[in-house]
This record gives C-alpha cells, sequence and structure tokens, in this order.
C-alpha cells in the first residue's frame, strides 16, 4: 500500500511520541526511513536542553535516541497546527472552581 | 463433579453451577488459585497471587449464598486483575522495578464494585511496564518477563494487559480486568483468543489505576465471550465521586434481538495484511450476512489522530511519571528503550500540547458525525497474529504493509470496541475480529458480539495447557 506525504508524516508523529503505535502501521519505505536518520538541528538544540538538565545521566546512546524522539516529535507539530482552530476552540478539559464546605 | 471442568467455563456458567449447590466460591477460588500458581509462570500471566485475600472473600460469598442472599452472576466468581490497580495488603507493582515494593492503603473503585457484587480477587497480572507508557518496542518489557499466549508461547500476548489476556486464554481465572490508553485490552485479546471490552471513556472509574494519560485511559474487561464481559461491565460502569471523569450512564446487558446492524468496512481494513487474517475477517463477515449491512470502504475523517494522540501521551506521560524522569530510575526498567523512552517528552511545550487538546475537540465531533452512520466498523483487530517474542514489533511480520488504523483514532476520541476470537492463523495463533461504535453504544457492540459469538464456537476453543 503507498503511504501518502502525509500518513508518512503522521508515523513519524506516532513513532516519536508513542512508538507502542507502531503495532499499528505499516512500516515505513526504505527512502522514508533514510530521511529520518539526520535529526534537525532543532532537535539537537532541544537534546542538549535535556541533557544540560540531567548532565550525569546519558551515554551517547542514550542521547542519540533520545535526539531521534524530539526530532520525530518536531515533524509531528506541523501537523497539529493544520487543523484550523479559532479562539473559542478549548482544550477539552473543564476547569471547575472549588469552594469547601463553610 | 471433576474439578478439571471448572477451566475455560463462562461467568454464566460457573454462576449456575454456583446456584444449584454443585459447587462453592472456596472450590472456585481455590481451583483457580491453584491453576494461577501452576500455570501461571509458564506464560509470565501473574504478579501476585492473593490467596488470604480470595479465601476470605470466598468464604462470605458462601456464607451468603447458604443464607439465600444472592449478590448477582458475579457472586463467588473469581477474576484477576491487571497490576496497575491498587489493592490494600497486596503491593501493586505496575509492571516495572521501581514500583516492584509499591504499597496502597485502598482498593480502586473498580475492585470495590467488584467486592460489593461478590467476585473474589485471585490474582493481580502481570503487564508491561508502566502500560507502555516509556515506548517499549519489543515483548520483553515487564519485570515479569516478556508475555506469552498460551495459543503458543514462543509468542507475545500483547500488551499491556499481557497478563489479562493470556490468564484468562489458559483459564487462570474466568475473567480479569484489563486497561487500554491505545490498543491494551484489544490487543491482547486478538493475540489470545478471547473477548475483550474497551469502554468508552468515563464510563468506568479510573480512580486507583495508574495514570498513563488522564484524558485516554481506560478500564475494561476481558473474558472468554461477549455476554461475560456485558455482565461485568453492568457492574463496574458508572459514576464515582473519586474520578471526576467519570461520567453517571450504567450498561445494562442487551437482550438477543432481530434487528439488522448496518456495518462499515473502513478502506483497506483487510488489504495487504496478512492472509489468514484477511480470510478470516471476511469469513467472519459472512456469517453475519444475512442480519447485517455492510458498507464497504468508508473512510475516517483525515485528522491529525496520531500527532494529537502522540502529544497527549507524551505530555501527560511525561507528567504522571515525572518522579522516575527526575530521580533517574528509568534506568530500572526492564526494556533498554524505555530507560530513554521518557526524556523526549521534556522537550514538549505547554503550547502544544494545549494545541493537541484544542484540536480533540473538532476531531470528536467529525468521528461521532462519522460513526452514527453505522451501528459499528469492522476491522480485524490487528493485521497479524501474535509477533514472535525474539522480534521488535516492526520486525516481526515484516511483509505486512496494510490495514485500516481504527484502534489509534478511537482511542484518542474515547468510543468503545471489542474484539471477539474468528479462527486462527499461522503458527496456530488466534485472530481477532473488532466492533467500534459511538460514545455509549457499548450495548451494540456486546450485542454484535453476541450474535457473532452464537453462531460460532472460536470463543469456546481451548490451547493445549494441562
Amino acid at each position: 500500500m503507498a503511504i501518502s506525504r502525509r500518513s508518512f508524516a503522521e508515523q513519524l508523529a506516532l513513532l516519536a511520541a508513542a512508538p507502542w503505535f507502531a503495532e499499528d502501521l505499516p512500516p515505513l519505505p526504505a527512502k522514508q526511513q533514510q530521511q529520518t536518520q539526520e535529526p534537525s538541528a532543532m532537535a539537537k538544540a532541544l537534546a542538549e536542553t535535556v541533557r544540560l538538565r540531567y548532565p550525569d545521566r546519558f551515554s551517547p546512546e542514550d542521547l542519540a535516541a533520545i535526539t531521534r524522539g524530539i526530532d520525530g516529535r518536531l515533524r509531528a507539530i506541523d501537523r497539529l497546527y493544520q487543523t484550523a482552530l479559532t479562539n473559542a476552540d478549548e482544550p477539552d478539559f473543564v476547569y471547575s472552581v472549588y469552594r469547601g464546605a463553610d | 463433579m471433576a474439578a478439571a471442568d471448572f477451566a475455560f467455563r463462562s461467568i454464566v456458567e460457573l454462576g449456575r453451577l454456583l446456584r444449584q449447590k454443585q459447587t462453592s466460591a472456596t472450590e472456585l477460588a481455590n481451583y483457580f488459585l491453584d491453576r494461577l500458581e501452576r500455570i501461571g509462570p509458564r506464560y509470565n500471566a501473574v504478579v501476585t497471587i492473593t490467596r488470604e485475600r480470595a479465601t476470605a472473600e470466598a468464604a462470605q460469598a458462601d456464607r451468603e449464598i447458604k443464607a439465600g442472599r444472592w449478590r448477582g452472576p458475579l457472586h463467588g466468581i473469581p477474576y484477576g486483575v491487571k497490576d496497575l490497580l491498587a489493592t490494600k495488603d497486596y503491593p501493586t507493582t505496575w509492571g516495572a522495578e521501581p514500583y516492584r515494593q509499591q504499597q496502597f492503603d485502598a482498593d480502586a473503585t473498580v475492585i470495590e464494585r467488584l467486592g460489593a457484587a461478590g467476585a473474589v480477587l485471585v490474582g493481580k497480572l502481570a503487564m508491561v511496564e508502566l502500560a507502555g507508557g516509556m515506548g517499549y518496542n519489543q515483548a520483553n518489557a515487564s519485570f515479569t518477563g516478556p508475555g506469552k499466549t498460551p495459543w503458543n508461547p514462543g509468542y507475545w500476548s500483547g500488551g499491556s494487559s499481557s497478563g489479562p489476556g493470556a490468564a484468562v486464554a489458559a483459564s487462570l481465572v474466568p475473567f480479569a480486568i484489563g486497561s487500554e490508553t491505545s490498543g491494551s485490552i484489544l490487543t491482547p485479546a486478538a493475540y489470545c483468543g478471547v473477548t475483550g471490552l474497551r469502554p468508552t471513556y468515563g464510563l468506568v472509574s479510573r480512580h486507583g489505576a495508574m495514570a498513563l494519560a488522564w484524558t485516554m485511559d481506560k478500564l475494561g474487561p476481558l473474558g472468554r465471550s461477549a455476554e461475560d464481559c456485558g455482565i461485568v461491565l453492568q457492574v463496574i460502569a458508572g459514576k464515582d465521586p473519586k474520578d471526576p471523569s467519570s461520567v453517571d450512564r450504567g450498561f445494562q446487558t442487551p437482550q438477543p434481538g432481530k434487528r439488522k446492524f448496518r456495518i462499515g468496512i473502513p478502506k483497506g481494513a483487510d488489504k495487504d495484511i496478512q492472509a489468514e487474517v484477511a480470510a478470516n475477517f471476511r469469513a467472519a463477515l459472512k456469517v453475519l450476512a444475512d442480519t447485517v449491512d455492510i458498507v464497504e470502504d468508508v473512510e475516517l475523517p483525515d485528522l491529525p489522530y496520531g500527532a494529537v494522540a502522540g502529544m497527549i501521551i507524551a505530555a501527560e506521560g511525561a507528567s504522571a511519571f515525572d518522579d522516575l524522569l527526575k530521580d533517574g530510575r528509568l534506568s530500572q526498567l526492564t526494556a533498554p528503550e524505555d530507560r530513554t523512552g521518557g526524556y523526549p517528552a521534556l522537550a514538549v511545550s505547554a503550547p502544544d500540547y494545549l494545541r493537541a487538546l484544542r484540536a480533540r475537540r473538532p476531531m470528536q465531533k467529525a468521528l461521532d458525525d462519522f460513526l452514527k452512520q453505522f451501528d459499528a466498523l469492522a476491522v480485524p483487530t490487528r493485521t497479524t497474529v501474535a509477533t514472535p517474542l525474539d522480534k521488535s514489533f516492526r520486525e516481526g511480520w515484516p511483509g505486512v504493509t496494510g490495514g485500516a488504523n481504527v484502534i489509534g483514532p478511537t482511542n484518542v476520541v474515547g468510543v468503545p470496541g471489542i474484539s471477539v476470537p474468528n479462527g486462527f492463523g499461522v503458527e496456530n495463533l488466534p485472530t481477532g475480529l473488532s466492533f467500534t461504535a459511538r460514545a455509549f453504544d457499548e450495548r451494540k457492540l456486546v450485542a454484535l458480539a453476541r450474535l457473532y459469538q452464537d453462531r460460532t464456537d472460536w470463543h469456546t476453543r481451548r490451547p493445549q495447557i494441562d
């Protein structure tokens, strides 16, 4: 089954943020997999903020995995913003004010 | 009656034996406690056997039944729970080494409700660590080892409710409670050849359950049939003041009817998937042919389900387990990929997370408008049979490139689904048929699944165990 660019972006989003969704997905074509190999400069910068938060915690392999995860999520964010929303579209939770017993 | 006759019996059958005084709650509890102890380790299905509690609850059930006080269809019936539900007096491990000794001082609401119905808790069942929240990509992701399907222990039982799936399939318990954030009830149901029901978000209280993603977690039953799952859902559904997301709705098991169902088949649902899975799916539809109107090639609204789900689970999961991230105990997890899987979420921005929550509102409406055209969607629950234990999910069945992703979108918006066994594929592994419906349409799902199970015997098949 051919994978559209939009589907591909969806797959990246899923794999980056929730890899267990990978079970729902067909394998990425080899060409597209190759495109995922070099994380963006933004992903590298954000991964560096994670490293700075825990400077003694990660091996180079750990950091590479974290960078790939961030990179995939950044690619997915574009898709989030393609859905048109207005100022009146609120998050799907409702804050309730609290008043305890008098 | 020979003791072995209790195995693979439905809730309805065991209840009949209890009412007819052909057995006692104590005898049933001891029988299933023995099976959990003797057979459970073969499938890495059990964390804790709750013998003392089961003995006490069964004795109380026997006293009440003897006195003529019948609490209902679960009175005296043993069951197990995924080990993410809090229980007093026993550890609640969440399947994860850092929580191996964790204790709570109260039961989860679901366990309270089952106890009030007279059910007998015999065991806490294995699960993927943290319900898969750190991104596992292969079966060995729990301190109890990889869950194994009783149909062929070289293959996965599915996740993250790996123990409930295997335990019901091997009849270590008559039914179990699992949880699903995205696929964690339906997947083990399919891979283990049992029935699994994922309720609408909010229908069942989450109080006392481990949180992975507060706005996506659901609790539901796995059992030997849709009828059994309906019986359990009837007991556990309903408003709970301790869970603000719970809704004031119950569930009544539907009576068999003669109505026709309108079923949508998503485009590509059985294309480029395992041949046996596709064949079993078409055969199942044929079984229902005279009672359903099939609409082929329907297309879900084109919306960013994956981006929204990924953002929500990542952000909520990282927050739910921020203590593990902060103190570095993620490194104690079993799956290597889980030890780093939570950190990328630290780069999620608050506006992006809120954007995902805002996008979910129109997504809910669009999917509801779509689903209201049908009584249910039908798809093969999974595009393949269970994956081999020694391979990653991606590498398990590399030739399979198709199918329709329904589990992801329907979990994002929180609508219900049910999976029933519908045959076998390669390596004697079971396959599943699933139905999905609008929010709070569990009655339609159970009715459809019962209709199918009234005409087939896949749900009565037994793996070779003893």
